[in-house]
């Protein structure tokens, strides 16, 4: 155990103290803040929107908004006199199509790949990986003429399919660069070990590395579904609001459409990848940051 | 597949590796290798609104048209200023706050968990968020400033020409801030304690150790996150869509705006892909620059 002295030592002046918990004040208001008016702006009427200043503590609050979007009852009307909210929960089903899809598909190819990479690095393996990295660098709108124009072509336009197939442009590269930071901090020793025994490197793979990588593809397939799920270029281009951000930012843009419906459905929106992201939290940042500074 | 091949030597070993890369990289090929060389191609012809033919080819004129053009130079402009401010601000938010969570306090977990939420917030709702959060007639932003005595009024801060810019690099590092921190936070986090705590035995102050340890120490995943933040910064497009559209005027019409603007609303693919060629190398040199910034300081 460390000396009395040595523990006065790392002891904070009083000073410092008050310092800190200023800054986790202002840390809390800052994160906070704009989350807690969206939340809020959810749960209330329009008529107490109405109110100067913003009620940011509300006299009462209700879940009609909520419903409104859930069950089309917005008042927003869209095309063909349909009701905006009907369109939500069909988007979300459209959203988590997507993001589910490219996460399988991913972990698979990027999986390979990655693994292929770390393990069995042939001539031009590290030209492929520095190019992979330099991919997050290409913008992706820079290159999504090429697309519109063939997915128009090939008739996908408008489909979930659009997206699955675009969206590898940064999920891949995404996935290839976390798991090969990944498989290169796993000790070589368990594959020797396997070799010995005489399974084959397929067999290797399968049977004994996929398991133990769980914690990385976990991470992995977490941070796939977040760039997924968030996208929303491509899905503004090459489909007519057919996940949840291009509808979103749909609603904005009809008159009828109050910001207390638009809030709700923000709010639900955000939901599903804060909650991955809180319950993988440790995995995710470890994935995030083990390859930083290399 | 495998058999008595797999027992053979590195070369085997070789390309059993190129066969597990060679999906990821025939799809990368075709996604992103192709549609980056036809971007390229576009950019230099006359592409007719349909997109189903080249059209003629023009050489370089569609770059001459947007150098030429003083719509491009404003944009040019907001996009500079844009992702000066974003990348400062970013950086040093991010910083702030990492080194914030990294002290002892009661509900240290609970922020580092707050930390994360605007990270895990799709950069659209960010913008649609912050566009309601700084609305001239129900926003909170105008709700605390007049609580506070700040303001009499409420103020429109997006269809202000003042404000509009500044209203959407802070709703951006808002975000950008939160990932910053998250990756310094970890670097900080492998800092070895006996480090700072020898120095305060030396009688270091808190500026000389924050400038003589951590920022050293620091200095590779600042690196890191600096790219990322100067990349994200070029690349913007989500934010100032939902929250400006580029308006009022043009004083939020960021490169990627000007770029969707000529590709989907004046249809006009040759320009498009030509300014998307130019903001590509733009983000690239902006990238490179902060590596060699950082290194060439080093080495002083």
């Amino acid at each position: 155990m460390a000396s009395t002295a040595f523990e006065r030592g790392r002891r904070r002046s009083p000073a410092a103290t008050i310092a800190i918990y200023l800054g986790v004040l202002v840390f809390a208001v800052w994160i906070l803040l704009p989350v807690w008016y969206l939340v809020v702006s959810s749960l209330i009427t329009p008529s107490q929107l109405g109110i100067k200043p913003f009620p940011l503590v509300p006299a009462s609050v209700t879940l009609d908004n909520y419903i409104a979007v859930l069950f089309g009852n917005t008042g927003g009307k869209g095309i063909g006199s349909t009701d905006m909210g009907t369109r939500l929960v069909p988007a979300i089903g459209q959203s988590l199509l997507v993001s589910s899809i490219l996460v399988v598909l991913n972990l698979f190819i990027a999986g390979a790949a990655a693994y292929g990479l770390s393990r069995y690095p042939f001539r031009g393996a590290r030209a492929f990986e520095l190019s992979v990295i330099a991919t997050r660098i290409v913008p992706a709108i820079a290159i999504i003429g090429p697309f519109f124009v063939a997915f128009r072509v090939i008739g996908v336009l408008n489909t979930p399919w659009a997206l699955v197939i675009s969206y590898n442009v940064f999920t891949l590269p995404l996935a290839i660069m976390i798991l090969k930071n990944y498989f290169d901090q796993l000790p070589r020793e368990i594959e020797e070990a396997a070799k010995i025994d005489g399974a084959t490197r397929l067999q290797t793979l399968w049977i004994i590395i996929v398991p133990i990588a769980r914690p990385g593809l976990v991470a992995a397939g977490v941070l796939i579904f977040l760039e997924a799920w968030s996208e929303f270029f491509y899905a503004l281009v090459l489909t007519n609001q057919l996940t949840v951000p291009p509808l979103l930012a749909g609603f904005q843009s009809v008159q009828q459409f109050n910001w207390n419906a638009l809030a709700a459905a923000t709010v639900m929106s955000m939901l599903p990848p804060t909650v991955l992201v809180l319950i993988f939290q440790r995995h995710v940042v470890g994935a995030l940051t083990a390859g930083v500074g290399k | 597949m495998a058999g008595a091949a797999d027992l053979l030597g590195p070369k085997a070993d070789r390309a059993f590796g190129l066969k597990l890369v060679a999906p990821a990289m025939i799809i990368l090929i075709v996604l992103l290798a192709l549609p980056t060389l036809l971007t390229l191609v576009y950019s230099l012809h006359d592409v007719p609104a349909s997109g189903s033919s080249f059209g003629p080819f023009v050489g370089l004129e569609n770059f001459t048209i947007i150098f030429s053009s003083p719509v491009f130079w404003r944009s040019a402009q907001v996009t500079l200023t844009f992702a000066v401010g974003f990348v400062i601000l970013s950086t040093v938010i991010g910083l702030a706050m990492a080194m914030l969570l990294n002290q002892r306090f009661i509900g240290r977990g609970l922020a580092r968990a707050l930390l994360i939420i605007p990270w895990a917030t799709p950069w659209l709702v960010i913008g649609i968020l912050w566009k309601w959060f700084a609305d001239g007639s129900v926003g909170g932003l105008n709700a605390v400033l007049m609580m506070l005595g700040l303001s009499s009024d409420y103020h429109p801060f997006l269809s202000d020409p003042n404000t509009a810019l500044p209203i959407t690099v802070i709703a951006a590092v808002w975000r950008q801030a939160s990932f910053a921190g998250i990756l310094l936070l970890a670097g900080l986090q492998t800092l070895p304690e006996e480090l700072n705590e020898a120095a305060q035995l030396d009688g270091a102050n808190w500026w000389q150790r924050f400038t003589n340890i951590t920022l050293p120490w620091l200095r590779p995943v600042l690196i890191t996150v600096t790219v990322f933040n100067v990349i994200y910064a070029f690349l913007q497009f989500d934010v100032v869509f939902a929250m400006t559209q580029g308006g009022p005027g043009d004083t939020t019409q960021v490169l990627s705006v000007l770029i969707y603007r000529q590709l989907f609303i004046n249809t006009n693919i040759g320009l498009g892909s030509a300014l998307a060629v130019i903001l590509g190398v733009v983000a690239l040199i902006g990238g490179l620059t902060i590596v060699r910034l950082f290194y060439r300081r080093e080495l002083h």
